[in-house]
């Protein structure tokens, strides 16, 4: 980055603090630094270590302790309860399914917008409503898709008013599988956009032209240009998307009330009323949670990172 | 004196033999007030605005008696739900720790059991029939009412009119409890009384035909795995409720006209259920607690929860001092339903929540899929 | 070749179509109220309600507390890893990712684990300390973007100039920081805060686990007891969600754009 200005700037600006002359050793990186530069960051980093650290190293020790305080891996057997491996298995089925629908339509519409010769202006709105849709989660949108598509919701209605047929009757509930996962598709598509348009943007209209000029049809182009170069960044945001989705509870919530068996509203249920009596199991229940979004975040990043080498 | 005689006499509304209460002031409202005053704070939890009539209640108390702010916790939970407040808060005074619940009776022996509760006689104590309450003062009757059925009319044509009638194919996807029925009074109700529909004896008995009623009842198709409430009645999601008459009452007046509902109590089977009162024994504002359970028994506090379509404990107490405004007595239900109530003893209703609580997800095990 | 191809015409028409018809079915369903009438009663009785300007006033002094509460952790940091500290950098932006990590349940969860009755910081005890904690956990979950959004627009502005020349004029690092770094990174500055505004006035979880009487308890609340007031409330938080986003889209175009970049 730009270690030769800091680094010029930091000679400049702090000639008296050299004194502690520590120009070799382990602290070389730190010659120069006064301590009021470590009090402007200090306050952050207690922050962070009191209030996003510490508190998930708690939770996260705590499902390894038992009833009697003692040390145990107990918690964690009991995670195996049907009720519980249930809940675990409805979420990740409801995350993987809304990640894979966000990543296939998100990226088709970033697709169109960016490459598809549509008016600029379209492009600019498209991102924006993105920006806001992707923040869009929560229970209002609960509220909206009750409205559209529950019993008595717009679609509802019009499809049964001018099409004589009723979703309801032919087996579709807002209230299910398909129904969440169709709502938290309204979130996730914006998120997919919002990311994976800077990297089609990356493909540079010059690989375009090369491979005309080879020969090559528009199909080809995908086929052997196209798409592996976004591959990594499709998985990767694959990754974060089914995070995002496990993580969500609010959303559920106001759909369902807690009849939802999802693996954050049993936590919910859980930290409100102690429901499991087991306060070690409620931590291992977040265990769980934390092990799966960090594996899915981590996967993102690194993916991320690699992937970004050809956007250079 | 069981509960079904009592009924009888109100309804008739003869004075009720040797209920002239001698009312001697054993607990010094002032005193309590101004304790309460500095304590500054009430925590109530689980009640809900439109139950009863809370929330006129609630603004009432905190006209009367100024500088006690009521903290009003989850006004969704359960029954259950205050009890585990009550645990998982032991030794928290802060605002998260519920000084008081109003529970299903027979979450009343098991709470005082677990030493979760503390005595207090209000003063009205002696007006509040025997079976309804704790000999040592720990949980005390507060209102009663029936189950009911709350149907959209928008969506049903033809509302049930008995537990049976919610079998029919008509009815498919459309029938939800008020609650959750491993931890909600109103929704074990619902599933003890389903039982009692089938015929069995209140009780365990009870209880097992109630789990095997709704298993049935999703098998068919007709049962929604959600927790019915005004909002879902009105949107179509669950069309029939069943739920306490009083709160289908109040949720067919929120509606306006907008859905059209109906209130209908199934003749098969018409089951009563009493809510009771008491004072956790780790409440942080034990004075405010005490004023609050004072004001609720008072005259004024029974008569609102009157005018929330509850007919508070004292009813009979105070229609024989004909105490009660005709225009309240007007919009009640009709008094020869409450004739034909069954009111489960304690011992019934604990057997038949021990049976149902546990037995709910082995047996039906309906879930949102 | 503006004309745009077919395929691309034809996934934009459907992406439209799933993305606007809740939000028309939403406002419509609000509109509902009252039999064969269209009617705004449904937000006449959600604003007049004293709960909803309760709920709604106390969840935006949370956000502004947050908000200011965020600048002050944020600000000092970005500005000296910026300025001397380059090596702390990747432990920085470590930590900006963790809130991304961390779902939001879990962190109340440890909140209340850690700082209850029985703790060193017993913060959920009394009423103030459970709004401290509140707004703590929403600085938290605000501090990416709110990290991001001041780390470009110190970005954008030279740093090492400006605070070079602060100091031969003899000013200290605080003088420094509040007249001269700051108004230049007003814009940057205040997308954060708009962006924390809208995380704030629609969360749910962690307000109603700690208790707090906030703007999205209230509104599942209400999803739960009213049939059309959720939809108007649905559309009062989606235009402020909306009008916090255009703001933040707005002020991008004042933001500075020296030509001295840094990097």
């Amino acid at each position: 980055m730009s270690n030769n200005t800091d680094s010029v700037v930091t000679n400049i600006a702090a000639p008296a603090s050299a004194g502690v002359a520590l120009s070799r050793g382990p602290f070389a990186a730190f010659r120069g630094m006064r301590w009021g530069d470590y009090l402007g960051v200090a306050p952050f980093l207690l922050f962070a270590v009191l209030f996003l650290i510490v508190p998930t190293l708690y939770l996260v020790l705590g499902a390894f302790i038992g009833r009697d305080g003692a040390f145990t891996l107990q918690n964690i057997v009991d995670l195996g309860t049907p009720q519980i491996l249930n809940s675990f298995w409805i979420s990740l089925r409801v995350s993987a399914a809304s990640a894979l629908l966000g990543c296939i339509f998100g990226l088709l519409i970033a697709l169109a917008i960016i490459r598809g010769k549509l008016p600029s202006a379209i492009r600019s709105t498209v991102m924006t409503f993105s920006g806001v849709a992707s923040n869009f989660a929560g229970i209002p949108l609960a509220f909206a898709f009750l409205s559209t598509l529950g019993r008595l919701g717009l679609v509802t209605a019009f499809l049964k008013l001018y099409f004589g047929f009723d979703i309801y009757r032919a087996g579709f509930n807002l209230l299910s599988f398909w129904g969440l996962t169709l709502t938290y598709c309204y979130f996730q598509i914006p998120l997919m956009i919002l990311i994976i348009a800077p990297a089609i943007d990356g493909l540079r209209k010059e690989w375009n032209e090369a491979a005309a000029t080879l020969g090559a049809s528009p199909f080809q182009f995908w086929r052997y240009i196209g798409m592996p170069v976004l591959w990594p960044n499709l998985l990767g945001t694959l990754s974060l998307l089914f995070a995002n989705a496990f993580g969500a509870i609010a959303t559920a919530y106001a759909l369902t009330g807690s009849s939802l068996n999802i693996v954050p509203i049993l936590l919910y249920a859980q930290i409100r009323g102690d429901v499991l009596n087991n306060p070690g199991l409620g931590a291992a229940l977040a265990l769980g949670m934390i092990v799966i979004t960090a594996v899915a975040n981590v996967v993102y990043l690194v993916i991320r990172t690699r992937a970004e080498r050809w956007l250079k | 004196m069981n509960m079904k005689s009592i009924l009888a006499a109100s309804v008739s509304a003869i004075a009720l033999v040797g209920v002239a209460a001698p009312s001697y002031a054993a607990n010094d409202i002032d005193a309590l007030y101004k304790a309460a005053q500095g304590e500054g704070q009430l925590t109530v939890i689980a009640l809900p605005h439109d139950w009863c009539g809370y929330g006129a209640v609630i603004d009432a108390f905190k006209k009367k008696y100024a500088g006690i702010t009521v903290n009003e916790l989850n006004p969704d939970a359960g029954s259950g739900d205050e009890i585990e407040a009550i645990k998982a808060n032991q030794g928290n005074t802060g605002p998260q720790a519920p000084d008081v619940i109003d529970v299903g009776l027979s979450f009343g022996p098991s709470s005082k059991d677990a030493k979760l509760i503390q005595p207090y006689k209000v003063n009205t104590w002696d007006s509040i029939p025997d079976t309804a309450k704790d000999a040592d003062g720990y949980w005390y009757g507060d209102y009663y009412g029936v189950l009911a059925f709350i149907v959209n009319d928008d969506l049903v044509k033809n509302a049930p009119k008995t537990w049976a009638d919610l079998m029919k194919p008509e009815y498919a996807n459309q029938f939800a409890l008020a609650g959750d029925p491993r931890a909600a009074n109103q929704a074990i109700s619902a599933v003890h009384a389903a039982g009692m529909s089938t015929g069995a004896k209140p009780g365990a008995d009870a209880g097992a035909a109630g789990l095997k009623f709704f298993a049935d009842l999703n098998k068919a198709g007709n049962f929604v795995p959600v927790i019915g409430k005004a909002a879902p009645v009105a949107q179509g999601t669950t069309p029939i409720v069943a739920a306490w008459d009083y709160n289908a009452l109040a949720w067919k007046d929120g509606f306006a006209g907008n859905p059209k509902a109906e209130v209908v109590v199934p003749s098969d089977g018409v089951y009563a259920g009493v809510y009771i009162q008491a004072i956790s024994a780790y409440a942080p504002h034990p004075n405010a607690a005490k004023l609050w359970m004072e004001y609720l028994y008072s005259d004024e506090g029974q008569l609102g929860w009157l005018a929330g379509y509850c007919h508070p404990i004292r009813f009979n107490d105070l229609a024989s001092k004909n105490a009660i405004p005709a225009e309240l007595l007007a919009k009640l239900p009709d008094p020869a339903l409450y004739a034909k109530a069954v009111f489960p003893t304690l011992d019934e209703q604990a057997a038949a929540k021990d049976a149902i609580t546990k037995g709910w997800d082995s047996t039906v095990g309906a879930n949102v899929q | 070749m503006r004309r745009g191809k077919l395929w691309a015409w034809i996934v934009f028409a459907l992406g439209t179509l799933y993305f606007l018809l809740p939000l028309i079915a939403t406002v419509q369903f609000s509109l509902s109220i009252r039999r064969d009438a269209i009617t705004l009663d449904a937000y006449t009785n959600v604003i007049q309600s004293p709960v909803f300007q309760q709920t709604f006033g106390y969840s935006i002094i949370i956000a502004v507390a947050a908000i200011v509460v965020g600048l002050l952790l944020v600000v000092p940091a970005a500005y000296f890893v910026r300025l001397r500290a380059p090596q702390l950098r990747p432990i920085i932006e470590f930590v900006t990712l963790l809130p991304l990590i961390i779902p939001p349940i879990i962190l109340v969860f440890g909140y209340i684990r850690m700082y209850n009755s029985s703790s060193v910081l017993p913060l959920t005890n009394t009423s103030v300390g459970t709004n401290v904690l509140l707004t703590l956990a929403y600085v938290a979950l605000a501090l990416p973007y709110m990290y991001r959004a001041v780390d470009t627009g110190l970005r954008t502005i030279d740093v090492q100039t400006l605070t070079e020349a602060a100091n031969i004029l003899g000013a200290n690092t605080l003088t420094i920081l509040l007249r001269v770094i700051f108004p230049n990174i007003i814009v940057a500055v205040l997308s954060g805060a708009f962006l924390t505004l809208a995380i704030v006035i629609g969360e749910f979880t962690i307000a109603s686990l700690l208790n707090r009487p906030a703007f999205g308890v209230y509104m599942q609340n209400v999803g739960a007891n009213r049939a059309f007031e959720p939809a108007a409330l649905a559309v009062i938080s989606f235009v402020i969600t909306w009008g916090a986003m255009g703001m933040i889209q707005l002020l991008a175009r004042f933001a500075p754009r020296t030509a001295a970049l840094t990097d």
